[in-house]
């Protein structure tokens, strides 16, 4: 499905209208008036509502339990699409004068512009995430060329054109497409009429952006990440809890969900007697969330079997039960768990923070602290300066804020450049 | 050593079950007595579960037989005997990047070779009419050892060949799909009132027959042409095509009816050729036996629910093969089937764990095996 202009085309299609797209977009550029961050927001505010009050339910709640997207988590995001939220994303990631900036000096003002056309990439991992990027984009004033991701249910399309419908004005700013990541030829048109490639996905993703664009494309990555916890050993009970929480709330697959826990101290003992405290934690905080799907059960309990055969070389100490599991590792590295509630522990005590965690640069993002009030301020100075985006406190790790950054950036900066002018005397 | 495997893969009633019961645990028994003997890492295996081969009785006491899951294989080199042995080293076709290593010795591809005379024996797949075959698979080339790639290749033997079609060709820039070649070929065939055997993964057939569908072309190929898949639905998921729509896209579009539609099922780590019958059920054959597992607690579950397929076959020595986890769901029937043999038959559901794909944490495309 192919939406082009406000209007909906079948994928035969393609060829013919991929050959008009650069002469639209720059049509747009040079003979529509600029698109006003307020018309956007106004549409976004009536389309969140809508989506609020239930509208799209037929397609959202099937979508929501496919993906195993707490129902919750969903409805707690959607206030972040209405206008005060989104005014106060433009003000705290453009300045609060974003639309009349200051002059620069007594001979030249300021403006922000949209970087002009950007070509997303967009994940297959959460429906709405497509339609998202473009709405940042279009935030930004920018033209948005959409590559839908493999395995998308339509859901994009629906969204950006009921927001045409909303607004009109926006149809020439919006263009989707159907391709698959193997049609590197048409990615690359997409690629060259584009002034950024916003590439969302894992490293296989952004490697493949980055090898399409040419040096004068910019690019912009929303990367996979990697997020755990670090707890001293005298972290609460309550602490613990609420982080056992969050890992079957998000079966540990968002970005920001805990992967594993690293434990500040040197002594394997009480490493291996922590895990086993939290096992029984985590297997009582589960019983309150819904069951992993058996597929995803499957396929833990059979890894499970398969590290317990491999224990005689891994030296692992393993606790699970029914594809949930806390395995007890002897290194020190911080990685991707099984998900779906199986978590490591490690040791990992707070001299070594900086060394062990911050070889993995671009992929950190969360950490959370469950520790004392007097370690809080060294342990957070240590894992910000290995390069962690975010400390949160245990159940807090996938908090949705407004105005929050994107892994440490502002998207709207990303998506405009400021352009200074020479005012006429 | 090997005598009873040797009975086992002599018997001529390839699903005559009940009557190889015996048979097939005291086969299985010196499989796992050689296993033992032979590979110390098996012998550990078996001894930290304090498992004695030698104390094999009953099927029931091969439900207790530690088994392995494939992803051991992946990280295992698990050889019981000298490489030099082994004419053929596989390799599975490992879309997570990661591929089984599995040696066969000598006398295991000779059981294979009986096991799949008299399978397509069976279900009448010789024939001497000179037949053009269409291969959904990569054309053979010494970069490539995946198994799937042997077997479509060796398959091409079962009846003599006028012409092959690969639609994965190698060029000098690597493999590279054609499909329109197919389609041309396929068309030509009809043309000259020729059989077609199209041998692939279901996901490239029903991709091109539905590019067929959308283009018009309605063939009716010779009624001795017959439409071969395998290599698993995993493609499928997204596309949600189920096996019925698959048999009437083929009718449809290439006029062969879905009893010449026939698909096989098989593992590198488990080298046993699963056919379907006419009713497209895969009755397990006398050279194996299939436990589903329940997928919590791993313990061996009745006919008719769903679990983890544990596959067990006597027949190879170079790999200890004997109990094999893999990583598909599965439901084992004994309700009867049409076709008329009493073997229970093996449903399989798919793969676990790959439809939750909704991560975007680190790493997780190749853990999920996207």
């Amino acid at each position: 499905m192919i939406l082009y202009q406000g209007e909906i085309f079948t994928d035969e299609l393609q060829m013919k209208l991929i050959d008009q797209l650069k002469i639209d977009c720059y049509q747009t550029i040079n003979h529509s008036e600029e698109l006003n961050t307020m018309e956007v927001i106004n549409a976004c505010d009536i389309l969140a509502r809508k989506v609020k009050a239930g509208e799209y339910n037929d397609i959202i709640l099937p979508l929501l339990t496919e993906f195993d997207i707490p129902y919750d988590y969903f409805i707690e995001s959607i206030p972040m699409f209405e206008k005060d939220s989104l005014i106060k994303k433009c003000e705290i990631e453009l300045g609060n004068n974003f639309e009349h900036l200051p002059d620069l000096d007594k001979d030249n003002r300021r403006k922000i512009c949209p970087l002009g056309i950007l070509f997303h990439i967009a994940a297959g991992n959460v429906d709405v995430l497509p339609a998202y990027s473009v709405i940042e984009g279009l935030l930004a004033g920018n033209i948005n060329i959409l590559k839908l991701p493999s395995g998308d249910r339509g859901m994009s399309v629906k969204l950006l054109s009921e927001l045409i419908n909303i607004e009109p004005k926006l149809k020439n700013y919006i263009y989707v497409f159907d391709v698959p990541s193997t049609e590197t030829e048409t990615l690359k048109i997409f690629a060259d009429i584009a002034d950024a490639i916003i590439v969302w996905g894992g490293d296989v993703a952004v490697k493949a952006a980055r090898s399409m664009a040419s040096v004068n494309t910019k690019i912009i990555e929303w990367g996979h990440k990697l997020s755990f916890a670090y707890a001293t050993l005298d972290a609460s009970e309550k602490d613990l809890k609420r982080l056992a929480g969050h890992i079957a709330m998000t079966n540990q697959v968002l970005c920001s969900s805990c992967q594993g826990i690293f434990v500040d101290s040197k002594n394997m003992d009480q490493v291996k007697s922590f895990a086993k405290k939290f096992f029984d934690i985590l297997v009582e905080e589960s019983k309150k969330h819904k069951l992993v799907s058996l597929g995803m059960r499957g396929k833990n309990t059979i890894e499970i079997y398969n590290a317990k055969l491999e224990q005689h070389e891994t030296h692992q100490v393993i606790y699970d039960e029914k594809g949930m599991s806390v395995i007890v590792s002897d290194d020190h590295e911080l990685e991707l768990s099984m998900l779906f509630r199986n978590v490591w522990v490690k040791s990992l005590p707070r001299e070594i923070i900086i060394e062990k965690i911050k070889p993995h640069k671009n992929h950190l993002q969360t950490a959370s602290l469950l520790c004392n009030k007097e370690d809080v301020s060294e342990l957070s100075d240590k894992l910000a300066k290995a390069g962690i985006i975010r400390v949160t406190k245990a159940g807090d790790m996938s908090r949705i804020i407004v105005g929050e950054s994107h892994d440490g950036k502002y998207a709207l900066r990303e998506y405009s450049r400021i352009v200074e002018l020479a005012k006429t005397t | 050593m090997g005598r009873y495997t040797r009975k086992l893969f002599s018997r001529r009633k390839i699903y005559d079950l009940e009557r190889t019961n015996e048979i097939f645990v005291k086969a299985m028994r010196e499989n796992a007595i050689f296993h033992f003997e032979h590979n110390a890492d098996y012998k550990r295996i078996l001894d930290e579960a304090s498992f004695n081969p030698r104390d094999i009785q009953s099927m029931e006491d091969l439900f207790q037989l530690p088994f392995i899951p494939t992803l051991y294989y992946k990280h295992h080199e698990m050889f019981s005997m000298s490489l030099k042995r082994m004419p053929i080293k596989a390799t599975s076709s490992g879309t997570s990047g990661m591929r089984s290593k599995i040696g066969m010795d000598i006398k295991s591809l000779w059981y294979g070779f009986k096991m799949v005379v008299r399978t397509f024996k069976y279900h009448k797949l010789w024939s001497l009419r000179p037949v053009t075959y269409i291969i959904f698979g990569y054309e053979p080339h010494k970069s490539n050892q995946a198994g799937i790639a042997k077997t479509a290749n060796g398959f091409t033997f079962v009846a003599p060949s006028r012409k092959k079609v690969f639609a994965i060709k190698y060029t000098k820039d690597g493999y590279v799909v054609d499909l329109e070649r197919v389609k041309q070929a396929l068309i030509e065939a009809d043309k000259k009132h020729r059989p077609v055997r199209t041998i692939g993964f279901p996901a490239y057939t029903y991709f091109l027959l539905k590019e067929m569908k959308s283009e018009g072309i309605r063939l009716k190929l010779h009624k001795k042409s017959k439409i071969t898949i395998g290599g698993g639905w995993k493609q499928f998921y997204a596309e949600k095509v189920d096996k019925e729509s698959f048999y009437a896209l083929v009718k449809e579009v290439l006029g062969v009816k879905d009893t010449n539609c026939v698909e096989f099922f098989g593992a590198v780590e488990h080298p046993i050729l699963y056919t379907d019958c006419r009713h497209h059920h895969f009755h397990i054959p006398v050279y194996s036996r299939v436990v589903i597992r329940d997928i919590d607690t791993l313990e061996p579950l009745p006919h008719g629910q769903m679990g983890l397929i544990n596959l067990m076959t006597p027949m190879v020595k170079a790999t200890p093969l004997l109990s094999v986890m893999t990583d598909d769901l599965g439901i084992l029937h004994n309700e009867g089937c049409k076709c008329g043999e009493k073997s229970p038959w093996l449903e399989i559901i798919g793969r676990v764990g790959i439809k939750d794909i909704t991560t975007c944490a680190a790493g997780a495309e190749k853990l999920l095996d996207l």
